[in-house]
């Protein structure tokens, strides 16, 4: 775009790349120490639900126990490095193959439901910073603010019953045969009741709102109109382009915590229902492996946010 | 020939707390003829920002009203800025007193807009004060003068775009135009930005330039070079301009007409020469020119500081009082309450009704019962 703000971008990945290495660090550290002091193992909870008793699995256990914590993390670490993210104790599958497998309807999820989220916030925001509080645009940020009050897995479970149960529209996805027309539709569904639903909406529309608001309002958008250009031309960076990475880079982890109950509501099998499944199965390296990478999908979104800011305003790029 | 003749104009600004208007301009009549600058003196509060904003249609957001007349004369016809526009206002009233103002504000916009389309930034341009808040942040000044160039002039290719652009950029007397031409506004000091502002205006190569303070939130230094700079324009390039300025000095040196604005309505107006010329002025500080003027204006000048006071150690002189509250507009003769050359015969006058302008001399007109015929 600007060859000015290479340099400034580049030496922000730099620094951004040692912060989110030590960050994902912690974050192992952190959740490893807290599987570790929580009650229960994984065996003795395949014991529980499967009630098989073999000579086998004390012995996988004794093994364990011969090392220390501080020990077994460190191999975990180790391996990692190595890019090794270990194996599901309870399928035997390499976490990593797994991960990305999940990883990518997780992907098309939340994805889909920021675009949703961001259809619908972004008109309403738009024309009440305009015009203020009209008769077109108050109920549609009325609408907003008590949608996103609800909680997402209520809507999920009442979208369910209303399209199953009422109109038997859609069958659960990937839970049947996906040989029905219209089976793109299915997957429109959780991605609507995510985007709508996770709490993001309102926050867009309320801070957008605001600063296209407050950005309308500056001197220079007044000499814009008195020079005949568009204004909307020369608040977009200011006005739209810098809050709305702001607000969702801030709000990507609401999304992936409202991205586990959708998942869980309508059988979608992505990262937030592996996680589900693994933290009831006592699954350690599951647990891991999609604690990282939340953190990382986390520390891309505000590393976005950052990249754009820089690019955008010549006065960040400066340093 | 006058380019632009404002009739009787009127904008008032509804306050539904205090359930009145504010008039802001209340009945101003102006003229400028092509060539010429006319000045518009005042304090703040007295409409001047107002009555430009109003030319330029940028009355919107608020509930404002605008009645009145604006013509402007492009290519030969002669258009009414104004026309239409009160049938998007409905003014509900009970017992001949207003209760409300309902403005349909999204069709007002779009009206204003359509008819100010081929106007706002082609025909009239405008400078505003405070010259660091008013060019958009996010966009090297080069791109801001282009893209003027290209929204108001023939000229549509980008490149022709950015030679005109530096060729206003040589005009308005920036140094090395080519190195600041992809300077953000943060990089240039507030004098830049205001000859990066007035370069602006001029790219759209308008026929009618509005400078609203130019000279406003510059040091003294910085302020005296814009105003070379704008003489130097006016008598190079010609340039008709609408000067509006708190500093007498200002309009002094670039203004050929005055009007003398109080309370949103003209007090005074007449030729530079004859309302603020410097004989004039030095008379008038004997006592002898006085009754030339109006008792606003020449009240105005005393409180201008002048060498005398410097070398004499004189105390400056002030106006007493405060600005007229533009609610609450007394029936007589706005100034009446803080005039000094009130007398006996004609305070009654003063107080129950409100002079008009008075044709004094060759086009100069004072609204003071004083100056009645």
């Amino acid at each position: 775009m600007k060859l000015s703000a290479i340099r400034p971008v580049a030496l922000l990945l730099a620094r951004e790349l040692i912060i989110t290495a030590l960050l994902l660090l912690g974050v192992s550290l952190v959740v490893f120490i807290v599987l570790y002091l929580s009650p229960g193992d994984p065996f003795s909870q395949l014991i529980a639900t499967q009630q098989a008793t073999g000579p086998s699995q004390p012995k996988t256990s004794d093994a364990l126990q011969t090392f220390s914590a501080f020990q077994q993390y460190l191999i975990w670490l180790t391996h990692l490095l190595q890019g090794d993210f270990g194996a599901s104790l309870r399928t035997g599958l390499p976490v990593l193959n797994e991960i990305v497998r999940v990883g990518i309807n997780t992907l098309y999820l939340t994805i889909g439901s920021m675009l949703v989220t961001l259809l619908v916030a972004v008109p309403v925001a738009l024309s009440s910073a305009r015009r203020g509080m009209t008769m077109l645009n108050w109920p549609f940020t009325m609408f907003a603010y008590i949608i996103s009050a609800l909680p997402v897995f209520w809507l999920g479970y009442v979208v369910i019953y209303i399209f199953l149960h009422k109109f038997n529209l859609f069958p659960i996805i990937f839970g049947f045969s996906n040989n029905q027309k219209l089976s793109w539709l299915y997957f429109l569904l959780p991605i609507f009741v995510l985007g709508i639903g996770n709490g993001t909406l309102s926050e867009i529309v309320r801070y957008l709102r605001e600063e296209m608001g407050r950005v309308l309002a500056e001197d220079y958008i007044r000499i814009a109109r008195a020079k005949g250009a568009s204004i909307w031309k020369h608040a977009f960076k200011e006005g739209f382009l810098l809050p709305v990475t702001e607000i969702i880079a801030a709000k990507i982890p609401f999304i992936l915590g409202g991205a586990v109950v959708v998942e869980q509501v309508f059988n979608w099998p992505g990262m937030g229902r592996m996680a589900w499944q693994a933290a009831q199965d006592r699954d350690y390296p599951v647990i891991m492996g999609i604690a990282i990478m939340a953190a990382l999908i986390v520390r891309c979104g505000s590393l976005l946010q950052r990249v754009v800011s820089i690019v955008v305003n010549p006065r960040a790029s400066r340093t | 020939m006058s380019i632009l003749k404002i009739e009787d104009l009127h904008t008032y600004f509804y306050s539904k707390s205090k359930q009145a208007f504010i008039r802001s301009v209340d009945g101003v009549s102006l003229q400028i003829a092509a060539g010429e600058t006319l000045g518009i003196v005042g304090e703040s509060g007295s409409g001047k920002s107002i009555t430009a904003l109003s030319i330029m249609g940028l009355i919107g957001a608020e509930p404002g009203v605008i009645a009145g007349k604006i013509g402007f004369k492009t290519n030969g016809i002669q258009k009414n800025l104004l026309q239409d526009i009160n049938e998007y206002v409905k003014l509900s009233k009970q017992d001949h007193r207003i209760m409300a103002v309902k403005k349909k504000a999204k069709e007002w916009h779009r009206h204003t807009d359509r008819v100010m389309k081929k106007i706002r930034g082609k025909e009239i341009a405008m400078i505003f004060q405070d010259p660091k808040a008013s060019m958009n942040p996010f966009i090297t000044i080069g791109r801001q003068i282009s893209e003027a160039v290209r929204l108001n002039t023939p000229i549509k290719n980008r490149r022709e775009a950015k030679e005109k652009a530096l060729y206003w950029l040589e005009q308005v007397k920036i140094d090395s135009a080519r190195l600041r031409f992809n300077n953000y506004p943060y990089g240039l000091s507030g004098g830049m930005c205001q000859r990066a502002m007035i370069a602006m205006a001029l790219a759209s190569e308008p026929a009618l330039l509005i400078a609203d303070e130019p000279t406003t939130g510059l040091d003294a230094t910085i302020q005296s070079k814009i105003v070379d700079l704008m003489a130097e324009l006016k008598s190079v390039l010609g340039i008709t301009m609408m000067l509006i300025s708190h500093d007498i000095d200002v309009i002094k040196r670039l203004c050929d007409r005055v009007a003398v604005m109080y309370g949103g309505t003209v007090l005074e107006y007449g030729s530079a020469r004859d309302i603020l010329s410097a004989d004039v002025e030095t008379k008038f500080e004997d006592q002898i020119n006085r009754e030339f003027l109006h008792p606003y204006t020449s009240a105005l000048l005393a409180s201008v500081p002048s060498e005398d006071h410097v070398k004499g150690n004189k105390p400056l002189q002030a106006i007493e009082g405060d600005v007229l509250d533009t609610i609450n507009i007394p029936r007589g003769c706005r100034f009446y309450r803080r005039c000094n050359r009130v007398n006996a015969a004609i305070e009654d006058k003063c107080q129950t009704v409100e002079p008009q302008l008075f044709q004094t001399g060759n086009q100069h007109q004072i609204r003071c019962w004083l100056y009645a015929a």
